[in-house]
């Protein structure tokens, strides 16, 4: 017989390193044709991290993310960055990049203040062009100034900066203490259907509703949660190294280590709640590693209540789902003789 | 509403090498603002086209291949390493021991590690010997010639065997528990004492690996001035950077770390792995060096998720008040210190689950045992614990005969809550996702 259940599961997550400094920092140059250049010792590993603190430098320059030439990862040409590690990229990175587009912005402004004949703060920044605020007529494009400030006044137009999240260290006796600056919030609920012939457990849908801050690029982040929900999925239901007595692993080709293929994936859902961190870039937190975190317990917690029956250990695999399922039958039988 | 957009179209021109990639002409598209935007990721178009180059494409003019020699037991002491038979293979060019390095220890917390196991093995993934052979398949074959003499130890695969004081020791003098973390809030004991119910589980999770489509890749070469460029699969090329000037005995600034785009990562690129063995392969012989792991070697001899035993209990009220919390982690933590500490730090901070509780006790262990090394992976301890936490906090509705949703709506975080280290928590969204998770799924409240 097959039973449907669902299952409910939150979670907090951390941005950042627990207490230990992790900083990043990066070179904005704005180029004489109005696009920038961002330097960054950050990492893609496939996230799409580029793309999003190419968004982040855009925004605080006024310019197109297409106008963002993103040169990364080499230690001798980009400057220090702890990494695409503890979903910190967005959040520490992405501060350090506006920071430093906040100071070529700054140049820009003293450039082109004398220009339009204001001062540099009635300027602002918007579609490549730097404007009177609340008199449009008097603008002028980015490109112009950039290339006046290096060619004629000898100021290229650049900016660095680095940023490191605030931390207070925990005390060794009672761990109190400030470890993360800030933390993010999800929820996923599952629904899973259980076959009690079979033990085999098909997830169906998962609705996946994650805080992250700003989206600086909700496609992106909806990437990350179904990307973190597959994972979830095999770690849930079928994802072991086996060892034999001896420490050989058993599992140690993906014919053996199964994880989940596209007819394992459930309908996924995705929700981005409304929320803004005045800490993050443009109020932007983080979102990679949290979207599988909740995914496990949303599912095992759908097992039981489609057959009563709590698996107190990963992976919920047929046979283990079986065993337990014969185990309630025995003492349900049990508990019935016994009347 | 905004709707996803390609804005590069591929032109081929003939006879060029490789295809030219143009802008289209699309100002409507142009991205203003720009933060909020679904734009696709800049790296799409590449890999459609097969263009994008990751470490494993790329190949230097006389490039050497690397394979290093695992070990054939979990546990063991190494009495002998030969290698001259290995020399002999036609087409390998150089081979190395642990001997052959100039400080064999590496670690992002404590430097346990050795770049080749030298006196002990302590897991089926450490490396004792590496040849660089013209072929890959050579410096395969060559590994058969190598000789290890070996003293099997008994093997330790139970973290709570471990943990034993009569266990066998994998960092002999060392204790096996390697880090700890405590964390106290308010008087637990008198709060489960007080408590209407009081609710006891133990948990456990699995090893799992990150399997990355890309493998492990790195090529070492020197140029002329005595200046090292590694190429290679790590997200973190700063840490690499002075992880290999300390291993090879040279100042950071000899050390160029290039990366290029990750075929993913989970955190299992976060450190180095064969980088320094090609580094000291290439010096010898001059040339280029490549080292690509095998899926197995993935498995093996690269970091992987901790498996986590969890004990919670925890005191309620009556109305579904959680009072009371103690929780005590146990995780496995392989061979090897990687990232364990983090890891462990995290699931400890985080274990108690994002819920306004008074009383709190949360102990966690990390135990070496003689598998491969854990490390860092997606969530570092977090997705163990949340399946802790969050199949307790179902088990605690049932016996009180509430909606899971409702318990958790009661405990959850709010703005300005306090957590278990005693934080002002800000931006705090989680209501908000259990409410509009509820709301998407139809979750209707059930109480008995």
């Amino acid at each position: 017989m097959k039973k449907r259940g669902r299952g409910i599961a939150c979670m907090w997550y951390p941005i950042g390193f627990t207490v230990s400094a992790n900083p990043s920092a990066a070179v904005v140059k704005v180029n004489e044709d109005g696009t920038a250049t961002v330097l960054t010792g950050t990492v893609e590993i496939g996230q799409g991290s580029l793309t999003v603190l190419a968004q982040i430098a855009a925004e605080e320059l006024g310019i197109s993310p297409r106008d963002v030439i993103m040169v990364s990862a080499d230690t001798d040409g980009t400057p220090v960055d702890t990494g695409a590690i503890a979903s910190r990229t967005t959040y520490v990175t992405g501060n350090a990049i506006r920071l430093a587009a906040k100071e070529a912005k700054k140049i820009l402004f003293e450039v082109a203040a004398p220009m339009l004949g204001v001062r540099t703060d009635q300027l602002e920044t918007r579609q490549g062009r730097i404007w009177v605020i609340d008199f449009p007529q008097k603008n002028i494009s980015i490109g112009e100034v950039a290339y006046y400030s290096q060619v004629k006044l000898g100021r290229p137009v650049q900016g660095s900066a680095s940023w490191n999240p605030p931390t207070v260290p925990l005390d060794p006796q009672t761990g109190q203490g400030k470890p993360f600056n800030t933390y993010v919030y999800a929820t996923q609920i599952a629904e899973v259907e259980v076959d009690t012939e079979t033990g085999q457990v098909d997830v169906l849908r998962i609705v996946a509703a994650h805080d992250c801050g700003t989206p600086i690029n909700p496609m992106l982040v909806e990437g990350q949660i179904q990307g973190g929900i597959s994972m979830g999925v095999g770690f849930a239901l079928s994802e072991e190294m086996v060892f034999s007595s001896n420490g050989t692993l058993l599992t140690s080709s993906l014919s053996n280590y199964l994880i989940p293929t596209t007819v394992d994936m459930p309908e996924i859902e995705v929700i981005i709640v409304d929320n803004y961190d005045p800490t993050g870039p443009f109020g932007a937190k983080g979102v990679g590693e949290p979207t599988l975190v909740p995914t496990a317990a949303a599912i095992l917690n759908a097992i039981y209540d489609a057959v009563g029956v709590r698996l107190y250990s990963l992976p919920a695999t047929p046979e283990k789902v079986l065993k337990a399922l014969r185990e309630k039958e025995a003492q349900n039988n049990t508990a019935s003789s016994t009347h | 509403m905004e709707r996803d957009v390609i804005r590069k179209v591929p032109l081929v021109k003939p006879g060029e090498p490789g295809m030219i990639v143009e802008e289209a002409p699309t100002e409507e598209l142009a991205g203003y603002p720009s933060v909020g935007r679904r734009i696709p990721r800049r790296d799409t178009i590449f890999q459609v086209l097969g263009q994008l180059k990751y470490i494993n494409d790329l190949s230097f003019p006389g490039m050497l291949y690397a394979k290093v020699l695992r070990s054939r037991y979990a546990h063991a002491r190494i009495l002998r390493v030969d290698v001259s038979k290995a020399l002999e293979v036609p087409g390998v060019v150089a081979a190395i021991t642990a001997d052959d390095i100039p400080v064999n220890s590496f670690g992002p917390s404590l430097q346990d590690q050795p770049v080749l196991a030298k006196d002990k093995v302590r897991h089926m993934g450490d490396g004792i010997a590496a040849v660089a052979a013209v072929s890959e398949q050579i410096a395969e074959e060559a590994l058969e010639k190598i000789v290890v003499e070996y003293e099997p130890l008994p093997v330790v695969l139970d973290p709570l065997e471990a943990m034993r004081e009569d266990a066998p020791r994998i960092h002999e003098p060392r204790s096996n528990i390697y880090w700890e973390w405590h964390i106290r809030k308010g008087d637990v004991e008198k709060a489960l004492a007080e408590a209407h119910l009081v609710v006891q589980e133990r948990y456990r999770t699995q090893m799992v690996e990150h399997v990355s489509m890309e493998t492990h890749s790195s090529i070492a070469m020197w140029d002329a001035g005595g200046r090292l460029t590694v190429w290679c699969t790590v997200g973190r090329i700063t840490l690499a950077r002075t992880d290999l000037a300390r291993i090879l005995q040279v100042p950071v600034s000899r050390v160029r770390v290039v990366s290029t785009q990750l075929g993913g990562n989970f955190g299992g690129k976060n450190e180095i792995t064969i980088e320094p063995v090609l580094a000291i392969l290439a010096k010898k012989t001059g040339r280029p060096v490549k080292g690509t792991y095998s899926r197995k070697e993935e498995f093996i001899a690269s970091t992987t998720r901790h498996p986590f035993i969890m004990e919670y209990t925890s005191g309620v009220t009556a109305e579904g008040r959680i009072i009371a919390r103690k929780v005590r982690l146990i995780a496995d933590g392989g061979a090897y210190c990687s990232w364990s500490e983090t890891t462990l730090g995290k699931a400890t901070i985080l274990s108690a689950g994002p819920y306004d509780i008074p009383n709190i006790a949360l102990d966690g262990y990390v135990v070496y045992t003689n598998k491969p090394m854990t490390g860092a992976m997606r969530g570092f301890g977090a997705p163990q614990v949340c399946f802790a936490y969050e199949s307790h906090m179902d088990t605690i509705a049932h016996r009180l005969g509430m909606d899971p949703l409702q318990i958790r709506l009661l405990n959850a975080y709010d703005e300005g809550s306090i957590s278990a280290t005693g934080q002002i928590l800000h931006s705090v969204a989680l209501k908000k996702t259990l409410l509009a998770a509820a709301e998407r799924f139809g979750w209707e409240v059930k109480e008995r």
